[in-house]
């Protein structure tokens, strides 16, 4: 049987236009979808995790049990990971969070948190991928690699797209890609711009400068030759419809939320001569959402305290790498995603002596090494749901396949009720 | 020794090992690496696929060694557990830790490259 | 189930049933009014020293939507003046300028309202304003569908074909899940995506159309699909000195056609500077009161910090370079924008006190069967600030307490200090629940005649009309109290959606629109319409001939 149209569960990009072949209850082919996305899909029954305490497997009941005894117990719990589950999911956890007084974060925190930071001080103007692909003519990529971690961008939204206005396509368009070192996604770029590591803020403060009319006494701006950087003004100076995609170059290193602040006030100066959005190029299906869900029930992103009983926002403080390295909490309750495998080495040390419950369709390092393991089942191939993609735009990804086990959503639904009525 | 500059970050063969699953030889294959300019590896006596050593502040690990189009100085390891022996957890009061343009050092090894439970056991044991 | 209730010994009033404070009793089964109540296991409610009246209906309140978030993300600073502790089964959240969902909710039936109307969405994420109204808890909530930049509209007209246009637009109301038309800025928005402001409705835009031509379809669609409410219209030049032209030219345009100006207030303002600021509230209320057929609700201002967002993309990056403060925007493809910047009213600000005196002289001079109260939240001020407006149509002292405050300057551009009207507690109540029900073509609200919803609201009865209304004793929602002693004391219950059934599906759409659709948009078609998943509970309203 063939399906089409399926929502990938994989990156930012939450393409739509994936075609899966199903026989004999499993996926036996995937068209259009890139290589990650090929392998998520066909690998959509490979090592999956099992109910299990202690490493020993035992019934989901009993875990589920065992998870509700550490939460219902906890003082203070981290709830963490919620970017590649469902909205449905998210809901469930901050009634738990807010229920139990924990903290919750969510994967941003060690990705786009600095944007968000960021947009607190400048706002952001940005706009959907379909503007891209209609409107765009000049396109930045800034300290982003998509050809490596969003892998159809290029080819299905930003750069080769014909749109309404960019008939085109790649021909219409000049791509500008800044990054320390020459990536695959620099290597096809018109304009390629290596900038010193840690230095993009002096960089695109120097262009904000000279858009306002300074002239750089310095031959050199981190790295980058002043002739070189009034190119690429001219160029930005030159769209019709500019797009600046920030990635992980400058929200990761020195200067963190500065960076984007630079880089969004250059956008919304560039506004007052021509038309510029920002997008930032959100590495999970539904990081998005996750920042959404959390946004409007508590009026934060990430990053919030609940033991007050009600939200409190501060990052670095209620922010999870953090609450692990100043040991605040006493338990902590993973949900799609692997802080084991991504977190700082200290901080997963801390984790690791905690009693931690992993909620997770797959054996995940960190539902490897937990106490507790509540097998789920993935959403976008046994379980529908809502994700939103890297610009908001909200997408119900499909079921495809039956699986015996429970969704997130269940679970801690489940667990909700039964800390409830105890 | 020669002090380089470590960033860290997605690749797609890491994006697509992930699928078949964290404690698999074809995720340790596509992880468990460091990127590096053709010229540094020559200085430091490192051929492609060797073993080497690698340290920062924060720990120490070891993993294999590979021909990457970076600048001289520059060292690129794809996100994960190994590359996350070398970061620590201070954000800095912002709540991202550095995970680009960490100062590093490398040198080779005898040592095989530490697989997924030696890492787990690292991290558990604390500072190297 | 049958919960059968009774109230009695109140002073009811049902403005659209001509009852006007009588001594009557009202009953009520199965979340219906109904002509009796004898069972003996009825509920009884003693309404004694109490107004009962239909619970209040929002005809205009951004309260649900990616620009909430996007503008919640920008203002923590705003939540955290204004944080919400959980309380037994109320969830926690955040209020001021951008409440929270659950917030939001609560604080809505505490002010007696059972429906609420979210004015503003993106057919393209109305998922996301649906995942934010299913999290508020017990109150009705419909949305309106923003068209009057829809590119593939544009494109059918200007290709001379009518009727698909209508049909897309028709196709697009029912497929979005909404419940009524909105046009913000025609053309506005979408020129400028291109950096032009456009302010015309008969010039051509950037694109190749003319606005009227789009708003003149609009009411078409309104026409033949017999849409309860009519087109709801943002129309051109708000907030900016000389906008009374706008409006008046608006009016003129469509004079025959069933029609909503919104926030009209920002489109009242004369002068052809900010120095010359003043209100032509009496010119353009005098054009509006020609035309019956066209109602508005005021988008009232309230002295406070809050937080302006419209689909207004220009003038929000215009007031983001007046007010130096931050700006969010989002160009949506094919379809609209959203801008958004905080913004805080001054007493002492000339232009502040004009605005402010403004949507109140509207209000005073059209009554409250033309002109509701909003504030056009959070763009005027904060929805709660609701009891200080009711306050001010209601006393006459309460306004004078204000312009006391106002720049001296001021009384040469205003003309409120003139009108001594002061809203009666019955005209209030028009105002507030029989007036947006009747202009909203919602036949089951608004009033407590047999076969209403028994949404109901009742007020501690006070000497004053402001004190009355802000004295919500107890809220019915389909019949079960859920504010009683003027708390909360049930919001599990999931309110309805209340979306339109145009009877089109996709085969009424031409090849040609799936073309345009999947050239030009970034998702696939069939990922394009709202799922029912999303309409936990719904109250349908079927519309349109079934035989097009």
């Amino acid at each position: 049987m063939r399906i089409e149209n399926v929502v990938c569960p994989f990156c930012g990009c939450l393409c739509d236009d994936i075609a899966v072949e199903i026989e004999n209850g499993k996926i036996k082919s995937v068209a259009k979808a890139c290589g990650i996305g090929r392998s998520l899909f066909m690998k959509h029954d490979e090592d999956l995790s099992f109910p299990s305490i202690g490493g020993r497997r035992v019934s989901l009941e009993d875990a589920i049990e065992k998870a509700v005894d550490i939460l219902g117990r906890s003082k203070h719990a981290l709830i963490y990971g919620l970017s590649s589950t469902s909205i449905e999911a998210h809901r469930k956890a901050l009634e738990l969070a807010e229920l139990i007084g924990a903290s919750i974060d969510q994967t941003s925190s060690i990705c786009h948190g600095p944007t968000a930071l960021a947009v607190h001080q400048t706002g952001i103007p940005t706009c959907t991928l379909g503007e891209i692909k209609n409107r765009a003519d000049v396109l930045v990529f800034w300290g982003s690699n998509p050809l490596e971690s969003h892998q159809r961008h290029y080819e299905r939204y930003s750069l080769f797209p014909k749109g309404m206005f960019t008939p085109e396509g790649r021909k219409g368009r000049k791509l500008v890609v800044v990054d320390v070192r020459q990536t695959p996604s620099a290597k096809m770029a018109d304009m390629f711009i290596k900038v010193n590591p840690g230095e993009d803020y002096e960089v695109l403060n120097a262009l904000r400068y000279m858009l306002k009319g300074g002239e750089l006494a310095a031959s050199e701006i981190g790295g980058v030759r002043v002739e070189d950087l009034r190119k690429l003004l001219d160029v930005m100076l030159s769209a019709k419809y500019g797009v600046v995609f920030i990635g992980m170059g400058l929200t990761m290193t020195r200067g963190k939320y500065h960076n984007v602040e630079a880089a969004i006030s250059l956008v919304v100066e560039l506004n007052a001569h021509t038309r510029w959005s920002v997008v930032a190029m959100r590495g999970h299906y539904n990081v998005k959402g996750a920042a959404s869900s959390l946004l409007w029930q508590t009026g934060y992103p990430f990053g919030i305290n609940f033991s007050l009983g009600y939200p409190r926002y501060s990052p670095g403080e209620y922010t999870a790498v953090d609450l692990l390295r100043r040991k605040e909490v006493d338990c902590v309750l993973v949900i799609a995603s692997d802080p084991v495998a991504n977190f700082p080495r200290d901080a997963v040390k801390v984790m690791l002596e905690l009693p931690l419950i992993a909620i997770d369709p797959k054996l995940s390092l960190t539902a490897v090494s937990a106490d507790v393991v509540i097998p789920t089942a993935q959403v976008g191939i046994y379980v529908e749901g809502t994700a939103y993609r890297m610009d908001g735009v909200p997408l119900r990804v499909k079921k495809l396949l039956d699986s015996s086990y429970p969704s997130d959503e269940e679970v801690l639904g489940e667990i909700l009720k039964r800390i409830k009525g105890a | 020794m020669k002090e380089f500059c470590l960033i860290t970050g997605r690749t797609a063969r890491q994006g697509i090992a992930l699928h078949a699953g964290k404690t698999t030889e074809s995720y340790e294959k596509d992880v468990a690496v460091i990127f590096l300019n053709e010229e540094d590896m020559q200085e430091l006596g490192i051929e492609d696929g060797m073993s080497v050593l690698l340290r920062t502040d924060f720990g120490k690990v070891v993993v294999r060694a590979a021909k990457g189009n970076l600048p001289k100085g520059m060292a690129f390891m794809p996100y994960g557990p190994w590359a996350n022996l070398l970061t620590s957890s201070n954000t800095h009061g912002v709540g991202m830790p550095d995970l680009k343009g960490l100062k590093l050092y490398i040198s080779p090894t005898e040592e095989e490259i530490w697989d997924w439970k030696r890492v787990l056991e690292e991290v558990k044991k604390g500072e190297n | 189930m049958s919960e059968a209730l009774i109230i009695k010994n109140g002073l009811v009033y049902d403005p659209l049933n001509e009852v006007r404070g009588e001594k009557k009793e009202i009953y009520v089964r199965d979340g219906k009014i109904v002509e009796k109540v004898e069972e003996p296991g009825a509920t009884v409610i003693d309404a004694s020293g109490m107004i009962v009246a239909p619970a209040n209906i929002e005809i205009h309140s951004h309260i649900a939507g990616p620009k909430l978030n996007a503008a919640r993300l920008m203002r923590p600073e705003d939540h955290a003046k204004d944080p919400v502790r959980r309380k037994e089964k109320l969830r926690s959240g955040s209020g001021f300028s951008i409440p929270t969902t659950f917030t939001t909710a609560y604080r809505y039936l505490l002010l007696g309202y059972s429906t609420l109307m979210e004015p503003a969405v993106p057919p393209l994420k109305a998922r996301h304003a649906l995942d934010e109204l299913e999290d508020m808890p017990v109150v009705d909530k419909g949305m309106y569908i923003l068209m009057g930049n829809n590119n593939i509209i544009f494109h059918l007209i200007k290709r001379g074909d009518r009727k698909a246009a209508k049909y897309f637009a028709g196709w697009l109301l029912k497929a979005s899940a909404g419940y009524a038309i909105k046009v913000v800025n025609p053309g506005g928005t979408d020129s400028w995506k291109w950096g032009k402001v456009f302010n015309s409705l008969s010039e051509e835009t950037p694109w190749g159309i003319k606005p009227v031509e789009v708003v003149n379809l609009l009411n078409e669609v309104v026409e033949e699909f017999s849409l309860p409410h009519p087109v709801h219209l943002h129309t051109y030049n708000l907030g900016i000195p000389g906008s009374y032209k706008a409006a008046l030219d608006t009016i003129e345009a469509f004079k025959d056609s069933k029609l909503h100006l919104t926030h009209l207030q920002y489109f009242c303002y004369g002068g052809d500077s900010w120095a010359t600021f003043r209100s032509e509230s009496l010119k353009v209320a005098e054009k509006l009161s020609n035309y019956g057929n066209i109602t508005a609700d005021m988008g009232q201002i309230i002295f406070e910090d809050t937080t302006t967002m419209t689909a207004d993309t220009p003038w929000e990056y215009k007031l983001h370079k007046l007010s130096g403060n931050r700006w969010s925007s989002a160009d949506v493809e094919m379809e609209t924008g959203s801008g958004i910047v905080p913004y805080r009213y001054k007493m002492s600000n000339l232009v502040n006190a004009v605005q402010w005196a403004v949507g109140l002289e509207l209000a005073l001079l059209l009554g409250p069967w033309r002109m509701f109260m909003t504030t056009d939240n959070p763009n005027g001020g904060p929805f709660y600030f609701y009891p200080q407006v009711i306050r001010w149509l209601t006393s006459v002292d309460a306004r004078n307490e204000i312009i006391k405050k106002l720049p001296s300057r001021a009384r040469k551009r205003i003309h409120l200090h003139k009108m001594d009207r002061e809203f009666s507690l019955e005209e209030m109540i028009i105002m507030l629940s029989a007036g947006p029900a009747k202009a909203l073509g919602l036949k089951n609200k608004g009033h407590l005649g047999v076969g209403a919803d028994a949404d109901i609201v009742l007020y501690a009865k006070k000497d004053d009309v402001a004190d009355t209304l802000s004295s919500v004793r107890y809220l019915l929602k389909e019949g079960k109290v859920v504010v009683r002693d003027g708390k909360i004391v049930e919001a599990d219950s999931i309110g309805r959606i209340i979306r339109v059934d145009t009877g089109l599906d996709d085969s009424a759409l031409s090849s040609e629109i799936m073309d345009l659709f999947d050239r030009f948009y970034s998702i696939s078609f069939s990922n394009y319409k709202v799922e029912n998943a999303y309409l936990k509970r719904e109250e349908v309203i079927s519309c349109g001939v079934s035989n097009r």
